[in-house]
């Protein structure tokens, strides 16, 4: 909201610095977004007077002037053809930088030079007219800045309103606050509407279908006016206001806006039908074309004004074409209405059709100031046309206004704010506002809120008002003691958080980074990866295509991560997240699973850097060893079961991850093909794990201590020559299927495959025999060993 | 002393004199060990002499003993004492080759992202001043996301966050207030709780990326004051920014709320000057002093009820505050953009 610093000290007699009452609103809620010059655009213009003017001697348009401007006499080669000796008229000297970003520099037009420029009223942004230069007021002084002679408003203050303030959507409203804030008496403008006779209520009839849409509606009517240009004063107001001026017809509804709030509408009158103005819903389907020449398709949610035989108006938010005020039209029907907010601003919302009346509409009106906008208008709109206006209002008003009655508790008041006032001082803050207070009940008082205060709804709203204005920030601060029970309370590290902090600080000890990606991809990211097309949560109105979808898996996203990164050059890449995936569920009361998932990714050489390293690039074992050491060595699960599994959409070899049976995530490599699209040239390695499952299954476990061994171990390795297709988990296996009580575990320590891709690879396993009572002699770790060995060689085909 | 004895004590002197004479004929402890084996082996000669010593009459053997025991200390402690320079030689010779600015075999090193780093932090303080984890879906249904939170469908509140939608009923979650409504309809009061986590917003551009991430907390009790508030947040913010960090109270608007409040803390980067020291205007407050850092207020009594909780019996207070922001502010990033886009070189830079 734009506040005019003038303007609004025709209302209080504000004396200060535009900046302390910003700083002063601020604290009561309005909050001053910046000072601005509206005119500072034209800030270097200055008046001129054309002491000369003649042909120029090669061209017929153009004239050579001379122009006085206060210091010096320029000559200026003019183009305009109102140009005349005696005029006062804007003038850009040489330097002068124009609305349009224009410098003005010395110019040689024809032959003839010129030291400046005359500038006409659409050069300056002051209107849409260039038939000519601007002609200045006589009395204006020569020298002159044009914003110093015009007096033009130099001091705009941009304030950002909260939805609750409808009251402070006008200047009126700002000056209510600043008289509030400052204790300062407030003046309204001086109504002086002059009647023409007649009785309005008798020329047009107004019917109301549903009072709840629209509790008031009335009208005047302005006869014979003449539609032109409003009065500078008017017209320079507007546009301090951001408001290009158009007509005086229009500008007087703007400026009545602006200045008090209510928005206003004029119809042409000698376009409504039947003299009868009805307020009632449109036909679901209903085609109406608005003064924008729009044609649009409403609903029977949209409120239409209709005359005796057609819609005319949009409630609220925008008129029709059909009954529009034309330069040629001379007869106006002015409207002042009060509508339900909630369907305007739906109207508004669903058509695209913000304005500042829809604005103001759908945050409410103040139905009391109604008539009295309505009068200043028609008094305005009869002052700048030369129209007469017609005696009374034709008028319905279904819905009086009442004031709202609510309880004040002052003790109460104290109690949640954590103030302790006085009670005159909430008082005085009530009527200040404008409220009626009966404190008759000490304990309960009874407070009436004003018709321009709708956000004074409830007793908890008059605390806020009393808490405003004394000073939020006055509030002293008391630490809380927090009473809660002991028994039942989360320790965050029982909570999803406090899981999810473990697994992050996992991953950065594992040296991973964590990334966070958005939990929308688009389509194209999850069709890439061959991901199904159903069980896909859409947004139904995304930003942009490749953000049209919730992730339904987590690769899409870390696979973005290291496109970028392979993009700027960085070619280790190991990354984590931890995130939800969203699958539809019409099951949930969202319509959605959230599935809790903690994605790695490595690419690239294994280690940071090349020295004192091999350079190797990742492999399928570095993916492994990290959701090993995940599983087994950080949460203390069992060591995982890793199961190759056929035809997974995006990764091959894809190996399926269970604990004790269950699974609990998948990895592998993303096939080549895939990999491709992000610019991934050597082997991307993914695991995705079920972070909310491996949270459940630590939840059921308890660590327990293991007692240390007390006798020494015996070791011994065997070297199994087997086929290459045979996993190293089935010798593993098959050794520990062979029931050997001393044998305590068995550890992969080398596999040897020869270079020649013959069919065979060796494997040393390391055999730890131990008794937990006693020194194993050589001669029983002996025995057990043989046994071992002859048993794997009945099992498996394999040599040792 | 028969000249048997005297021939026996000479040769081991010479022999002690022989084996002084070998100082610096050993260049390396290989060399020395040969010298060592030389005279002092199990076939040295020391050994050799003291053959001799068995064949001597019995009262000779005595002194005959402690001379060749003189002797063979003299020549052990001449040739530790020849080895101690060795070995000491060597280490010097070692120590000048070695480089102690060869890099250093490092562990590889991950990283938090900053988000999390700071939405860790936030959560230990909060825990600290005695609040509980609570978490929700990030796909929200309008009554928790809206409704509950007393802003119907219509109202203008509405525009203050452009909502992303799934359907007309669906939408992603635009605050975790809605985890405020769940922890509510959960359990009765007294109830402390925050709720860390993502949002979404329709908004894209220099100062908004479609997700953020947000931490709010709700204290609801009996006699819960917006002093409590201003304490609460005067703590937290002066544990995350600092103790000189002052907290301003503007009124301000939130539905859920009723008083509402902005808080503002005075600007990290200028301390509340407003300038910098070169006397230019401060670029993270501009000018001002302050930064609007997180909104509040008190729950507003339709809240309450939408849970079934009785307004008339208990009060408390909510707040609200986002973590990018906190985030930039506390490392010094300037672009927002940067969280989401996951350069590694980046990622690398918090821990
Ligand atoms: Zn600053």
């Amino acid at each position: 909201m734009l506040v005019s610093f003038n303007w609004l000290r025709e209302f209080v007699p504000f004396e200060g610095e535009a900046q302390e009452l910003g700083d002063r609103l601020t604290m009561l809620g309005l909050e001053l977004e910046s000072i601005d010059d509206p005119f500072e655009a034209v800030k270097d213009l200055v008046v001129g007077h054309v002491v000369e003017c003649a042909k120029h001697p090669e061209a017929e348009k153009l004239s050579v002037c001379s122009v006085d401007v206060g210091d010096e006499v320029l000559d200026i080669v003019c183009g305009a053809p109102n140009i005349a000796k005696g005029q006062k008229v804007p003038v850009a000297k040489v330097g002068t930088v124009m609305p349009d970003g224009m410098k003005i520099k010395k110019a040689k037009l024809r032959g003839v030079k010129s030291l400046g420029m005359i500038c006409s009223e659409r050069e300056l942004g002051f209107s849409e007219d260039h038939d000519g230069i601007w002609v200045l007021p006589e009395n204006l002084t020569v020298g002159d800045r044009l914003v110093d002679a015009l007096n033009l408003e130099r001091t705009v203050l941009d304030f950002d309103i909260t939805p609750n303030r409808a009251d402070a959507l006008s200047i009126l409203g700002f000056a209510r606050e600043t008289a509030l804030a400052f204790d300062l008496p407030l003046t309204l403008p001086e109504l002086n509407l002059v009647e023409a006779g007649g009785n309005a209520s008798d020329e047009i009839s107004i019917t109301i279908d549903d009072p709840a849409l629209c509790p008031l509606y009335q009208t005047r009517i302005i006869r014979n006016v003449e539609t032109r240009k409003s009065p500078d004063w008017m017209r320079f107001k507007l546009l301090a206001m951001g408001q290009r001026p158009i007509s005086n017809i229009v500008d007087v509804t703007n400026f009545v806006m602006f200045e008090l709030g209510q928005p206003l509408h004029s119809f042409d009158l000698d376009q409504i039908e039947k003299a009868a103005i009805r307020v009632a819903p449109a036909p679901d389907g209903m085609k109406f074309t608005t003064l924008d020449d729009v044609e649009r398709t409403l609903t029977d949610r949209d409120l239409l004004i209709w005359d005796g035989g057609k819609p005319v108006g949009l409630a609220g938010v925008m008129g029709g074409a059909n009954s529009e005020m034309t330069a040629s039209s001379s007869n106006v029907l002015l409207e002042a209405a009060v509508f339900r907010p909630g369907t305007i601003r739906k109207t508004a919302r669903r058509l695209s059709l913000p304005s500042e009346a829809s604005y103001r509409f759908e945050r409410g009106v103040d139905q009391v100031l109604n008539t009295f906008a309505l009068n200043r208008a028609a008094q305005l709109m009869a002052e700048t046309s030369d129209g007469k206006v017609t005696s009374g209002i034709a008028k319905s008003e279904p819905t009086p206004w009442q004031d709202r009655t609510h309880t004040y508790r002052h003790a109460r008041c104290m109690k949640l704010l954590g103030l302790d006032l006085e009670p005159a001082f909430a008082k005085k803050v009530f009527v200040l506002e404008g409220c009626k207070v009966d404190d008759s009940n000490k304990e309960e008082w009874k407070v009436s809120s004003p018709s321009h205060r709708l956000d004074l709804e409830r007793e908890v709203d008059l605390y806020e008002e009393v808490g405003r204005v004394h000073g939020l920030d006055r509030i002293p601060a008391v630490l809380p003691r927090v009473s809660k029970s002991l028994e039942g309370g989360n320790v965050t590290a029982d909570t999803e958080y406090g899981f999810v902090r473990a697994l992050k600080h996992w991953g950065m000890g594992a040296g991973l980074n964590e990334a966070i990606n958005y939990s929308f991809v688009g389509d194209d990211d999850l069709d890439r990866l061959n991901l199904p097309a159903e069980g896909r949560v859409a947004i139904a109105n995304p930003l942009s295509e490749d953000q049209n979808v919730m992730r339904t898996d987590i690769a899409p996203g870390l696979l973005n991560t290291l496109k970028n990164n392979l993009a700027q050059g960085n070619g280790h890449i190991r990354i984590f997240e931890v995130a939800k995936k969203f699958i539809a569920d019409s099951e949930s009361d969202t319509e959605t699973a959230e599935q809790l998932r903690l994605g790695m990714l490595l690419y690239g050489s294994r280690h940071a850097a090349d020295w004192p390293w091999p350079q190797e690039d990742v492999d399928y074992l570095d993916i492994k060893g990290h959701v090993e050491h995940l599983l087994d060595d950080h949460l203390k699960l069992k060591e995982p079961d890793c199961v190759l599994v056929q035809d997974h959409p995006y990764l091959q070899p894809c190996i399926n991850v269970l604990v004790k049976g269950e699974l609990v995530g998948f990895m592998g490599q993303i096939r080549p093909d895939i990999a491709d699209f992000y610019h991934a040239r050597k082997p991307v390695w993914l695991a995705d794990m079920d972070a909310a499952k491996l949270w459940d299954m630590v939840r059921e476990q308890k660590i327990r201590f293991t007692e240390l061994p007390k006798f020494p171990p015996s070791r011994r390795d065997i070297t199994v020559i087997g086929p290459a297709t045979l996993p190293a988990s089935a010798i593993r296996d098959a050794i520990n299927e062979i029931n050997v009580p001393l044998l305590e575990s068995i550890h992969l320590v080398a596999e040897y495959a020869p270079e020649d891709a013959s069919d065979e690879r060796n494997l040393s396993f390391r055999l730890t025999y131990r008794h937990p009572k006693k020194t194993l002699k050589d001669k029983e770790v002996e025995k057990q060993h043989k046994m071992v060995l002859e048993e794997l060689l009945k099992k498996l085909p394999v040599r040792i | 002393m028969s000249d048997e004895l005297k021939t026996f004590l000479e040769g081991l002197d010479s022999l002690a004199r022989e084996c002084e004479a070998c100082k610096g004929q050993a260049a390396s402890l290989s060399e020395l060990e040969e010298i060592r084996v030389e005279y002092l082996g199990r076939k040295g000669r020391l050994a050799q002499c003291m053959g001799a010593l068995a064949k001597m009459p019995n009262e000779q053997k005595p002194e005959a003993g402690r001379k060749a025991n003189e002797v063979k200390q003299i020549m052990t402690s001449l040739i530790d004492g020849w080895q101690a320079d060795l070995v000491r030689a060597q280490d010097e010779a070692r120590l000048k080759r070695f480089d102690p600015s060869m890099p250093g075999r490092k562990p590889w090193a991950g990283s938090l992202h900053p988000v999390t780093l700071v939405m860790d932090e936030v959560s230990e303080i909060l825990v600290g001043l005695g609040f509980e984890h609570a978490s929700g879906p990030e796909v929200e249904n309008d009554w928790h996301n809206f409704e509950a939170l007393n802003i119907p469908p219509e109202h203008p509140a509405r525009d203050m966050q452009d909502t992303l939608y799934v359907s007309e009923n669906i939408v992603l979650r635009t605050h975790t207030s809605p985890v405020q409504i769940r922890s509510m309809l959960a359990k009765k009061p007294p109830l402390a709780v925050i709720c860390p986590g993502k949002v979404y917003r329709r908004d894209s551009d220099l100062t908004h990326t479609p997700m953020f991430h947000q931490i709010e907390g709700l204290l609801v009790d009996h006699n819960v004051s917006m002093s409590d508030l201003r304490g609460t947040l005067t703590a937290f913010v002066r544990q995350l920014f600092g103790q000189k960090t002052d907290v301003r109270f503007r009124p301000s608007f939130f539905p859920f709320t009723e008083p509402s409040a902005e808080a503002d803390i005075s600007c990290v980067m200028c301390g509340g000057e407003g300038r910098n020291k070169d006397g230019s205007t401060c670029r993270v407050c501009k000018g001002t002093g302050w930064v609007e850092i997180l909104g509040c207020g008190m729950v507003d009594p339709n809240v309450f009820k939408a849970v079934g909780y009785d307004p008339e019996v208990y009060s408390g207070f909510a707040f609200g505050f986002g973590i990018e922001r906190a985030a930039m502010l506390k490392y010094g990033i300037g672009d927002l953009r940067m969280f989401f886009e996951n350069d590694a070189r980046f990622l690398e830079q918090f821990a």
